[in-house]
């Protein structure tokens, strides 16, 4: 009896925490002008923030197949018993609905299959499948994981401070944070997922304002059982707040990770944010 | 205390009504001489009128019914003299009738004690309204008034005693004002508010005495043997004529060693027009009109250093301005949605508009009024009470302002919250803290932190020649002032304003710089290129204005 752990790409994982985990991802699809590019695999995060700024060209997502679910999961049920998917919010992607349809398609020839809506995104979501991923190695059930993934995803909190709001917009993506859309200032938003959907927080005014806010939002957050610090474009800003914040990570190290190309296109350049998990106890 | 022959009985509370009649009958029958004794703050001749307007306001709403007891009827009179307060005499006339309905509270007989108490809770609340209360005007007058109704009242708490001494000390207090008070000696004259409350007591006084008419003309009390030319000094007139386009403008002084006043009063006398100077050893506050004001400020800092700069433009064509622009916030006010807290701010600039409503998330209403032209209590309430929420946080985004929005806050029903933003720079600054998920407790909290955070900046041109730093300079030059002190006088706006930045925004996070209606858009362009180039470490946004008298407003955070 084994349980394989898959999640998507925006998920946001680190290749080595994913790998260390033994967690499938499945990517999404970025499509560029004519080419459409695998999310974080034939096209990397540092190409897609390159081209983000030319006003021409206007990336697209989509969801991984129906196809492409059923591949991962016949593969994986060469070697497991069981799966559990953990997803991306539905009300952001047709993923989910995508892993639903290819359980449906495969019927009950091949492993069990879980489908969990997460509710979440980027390493809010990351985290809820490691968190999955480690009870399983410890001897949890596929049920208890399914219970888990829906515990973690509720604890779970994804902030972003986005340069600019034009990316959320164009890509259709803004859900509640219409508000923050029109100001002629220049601010800084800070957004949430709360219900699957973007959610305005507050907005700063200025960007080391900004970077504060997320710091004070760090220790309001604690005690935490995970912690990664997210960014697009400026690793070195990311990691400052990651050595700050260091006591807050339950190891004494935070995760610095960067948004994937899918999760990328709606934050845009310049963007920093937290993934985290609160205890349960908080 | 009580003494039932000496009260006006429940029944017969109309008298409370006839006497507040009669001071409007008196202030109508000197309102001319009232109006020409008007010399401070400002000679514009309108003291008189102010009261006038602000007392019929009054008693066109008082209730006729003659069965209506008399704490009701000072309650409502207190009320609508707030909201038909005009001009400085008028929002300090309404403290009065709001320290009536205190003192009677829910009794429904007035008393001389009740007059006492009245006149000291006015004297408490006009101190606290004006920024800077100036002895010497109605402040004054009230104050030697309560004073003496507290005793007379000790003595004997008949109503008619009591007004009786009260009118007296007013008029005795009135003739005192000159010594307190320099521009009303120079243009040999007495205070016209206080004058006007004198007069005002005089008609009470006969109404409850029943003699008619209640309304005479009574004779300004001048000091000495003066007599009231019935007009102010010839020299002065001419002097108030050229000043009419000037600048009033105030600063003080502070310096380390002992200031010499006379040595300042001299000074400003030759420089500009009406100074008045005062202060102790190391501070001296000075107002003088400039046709510029900039030679007042570069004279001012051959003695120490500046703060509390005020510079107000007397102009009428600016004021005329301001009138055409204003719209009330009826016509302002879309339809809104429904919003859980809503925003109303002060501001004057199309640009301003439009950035405090896009940044208002649909909460965000505006009430046209700025440095010349400020709102009244009755534009506030009219805005506050439009507006989509029962939760108001109110901006008043300038310190002259805040006074009528505090009084908004306890005349409407609604939960009204008012920070006090003092320059509509600050007040964008804590709009951009409000956030529609949050309680207006919340929100108020957030804006209040931010308000204390930013660094207030302005640039604004000289208008004709005058001598900076000894230095010939022509029409056009600029000057700098960051939270009320001067910091740059030059020959460019984007010189000073350069300048301003270079000393004062070192560490700063951001700097928002709001481009006022006289540049050009090439001016704009090169500004905010010169700007972000010079300060490259800086996050600096340049957006449009559109204010009028100040070329830049700058907000520091």
């Amino acid at each position: 009896m084994s349980i394989a752990v898959v999640t998507d790409s925006t998920s946001d994982l680190p290749p080595d925490i994913a790998a260390q985990h033994g967690i499938s991802v499945v990517p999404l699809n970025v499509h560029i002008e004519d080419e459409t590019y695998l999310d974080g695999v034939t096209i990397s995060a540092d190409e897609m923030y390159r081209r983000l700024p030319d006003r021409s060209v206007i990336p697209t997502t989509s969801a991984p197949s129906v196809g492409s679910f059923v591949e991962i999961y016949e593969k994986l049920g060469e070697t497991h018993d069981e799966i559990i998917s953990i997803h991306l919010s539905a009300k952001l992607s047709l993923t989910h609905g995508s892993a639903v349809n290819a359980v449906a398609e495969m019927g009950s020839s091949g492993p069990k299959i879980e489908v969990v809506n997460t509710e979440q995104a980027s390493m809010a979501l990351g985290w809820t499948a490691v968190q999955v991923a480690e009870a399983i190695a410890a001897g949890m059930s596929l049920e208890g994981s399914v219970e888990l993934a829906n515990s973690a995803s509720e604890r779970a909190v994804f902030i972003g401070m986005v340069d600019t709001m034009k990316y959320l917009v164009r890509g259709g993506r803004i859900g509640k944070a219409q508000g923050f859309v029109g100001s002629l200032l220049k601010i800084r938003p800070i957004l949430t997922l709360r219900d699957g959907e973007a959610h305005p927080l507050e907005r700063a005014r200025s960007r080391k304002k900004g970077i504060a806010r997320i710091k004070a939002l760090v220790e309001e957050y604690a005690p935490l059982e995970k912690l990664a610090i997210l960014y697009t474009t400026d690793e070195i800003d990311a990691q400052d707040i990651a050595n700050e914040m260091a006591s807050f990570a339950p190891d004494g190290e935070p995760v610095v990770a960067q948004l994937g190309p899918v999760v990328g296109n709606y934050a845009g350049p310049g963007m920093l944010g937290l993934g985290l998990i609160r205890s349960e106890n908080s | 205390m009580q003494n039932s022959s000496t009260k006006i009985p429940a029944a017969t509370s109309a008298r409370l009504s006839d006497m507040i009649r009669a001071t409007t009958l008196a202030i109508e029958a000197n309102r001319d001489t009232i109006n020409a004794l008007n010399v401070f703050p400002v000679p514009d001749g309108d003291t008189g009128t102010n009261m006038l307007l602000t007392l019929r306001s009054v008693v066109e709403d008082m209730p006729l019914d003659p069965k209506e007891s008399a704490n009701n009827v000072a309650k409502i009179v207190a009320r609508s003299a707030l909201l038909g307060a005009r001009g400085n005499s008028g929002l300090i006339l309404a403290q009065y009738f709001k320290g009536l309905a205190e003192a009677i509270g829910e009794d429904t007989e007035l008393t001389g004690e009740h007059l006492a108490k009245s006149i000291r809770i006015a004297t408490t609340n006009s101190y606290k309204a004006l920024p800077n209360p100036v002895e010497g005007t109605m402040l004054t007058v009230y104050r030697e008034c309560a004073e003496v109704a507290e005793k007379s009242a000790l003595a004997n708490d008949s109503l008619e005693s009591v007004l009786t001494d009260v009118a007296d000390e007013a008029l005795a207090s009135v003739r005192r004002t000159p010594d307190l008070l320099p521009v009303l000696a120079e243009a040999e004259v007495v205070d016209s508010g206080g004058f006007g409350f004198a007069v005002m007591l005089d008609g009470a006084l006969r109404a409850l005495r029943g003699e008619t008419p209640v309304g005479r003309v009574i004779e300004v009390p001048m000091p000495g043997k003066q007599k009231f030319s019935g007009s102010v000094k010839a020299d002065f007139v001419s002097a108030s004529e050229e000043i009419d386009w000037g600048y009033c403008t105030v600063f003080a002084i502070q310096s380390d060693s002992k200031l010499d006043l006379d040595k300042i009063r001299n000074h400003m006398d030759r420089i500009g027009r009406s100074p008045i100077v005062d202060g102790t050893d190391g501070i001296a506050k000075v107002h003088v009109h400039m046709e510029d004001p900039g030679e007042a400020l570069t004279a001012g800092i051959s003695y120490g250093q500046l703060s509390n700069i005020e510079i107000g433009n007397m102009d009428d064509q600016t004021a005329g301005w301001a009138a055409d622009r204003r719209y009330s916030a009826a016509t302002a006010a879309k339809p809104a949605t429904p919003v859980d807290v809503a925003i109303v701010a002060v501001a004057a600039g199309d640009g301003l508009n439009d950035l405090i409503l896009s940044s208002g998330m649909g909460a965000a209403s505006i009430v046209e009024g700025g440095d010349t032209m400020n709102p009244s209590v009755a534009d506030l309430l009219e805005a506050v009470e439009a507006a989509p929420s029962d939760k108001v946080i109110l901006l008043p985004n300038n310190k002259n302002v805040v006074p009528a929005a505090k009084a908004v806050s306890e005349l409407s029903e609604k939960d009204v919250r008012v920070v006090a933003t003092r320059s509509v720079q600050t007040g964008i600054a804590a709009l951009l803290e409000f956030n529609t998920t949050l309680s207006i407790d919340e929100n108020e909290e957030a804006m209040n932190d931010v308000v204390g955070e930013v660094g207030d900046g302005r640039v604004c041109l000289a208008s004709r020649d005058v001598t900076v730093y000894g230095h010939e300079i022509r029409k056009g030059m600029a000057f700098a002032t960051f939270n009320d002190e001067i910091v740059a006088v030059g020959r460019d706006p984007l010189f000073v304003l350069t300048k301003m930045l270079e000393l004062q925004a070192g560490d700063a996070e951001i700097v928002t710089i709001y481009t006022g209606e006289s540049l050009s858009s090439e001016q704009v362009e090169t500004a905010t290129e010169s700007l972000t180039n010079k300060f490259k470490e800086l996050e600096i946004e340049v957006v449009h204005g559109g204010q009028p008298h100040y070329e830049y407003l700058v907000a520091v955070e």
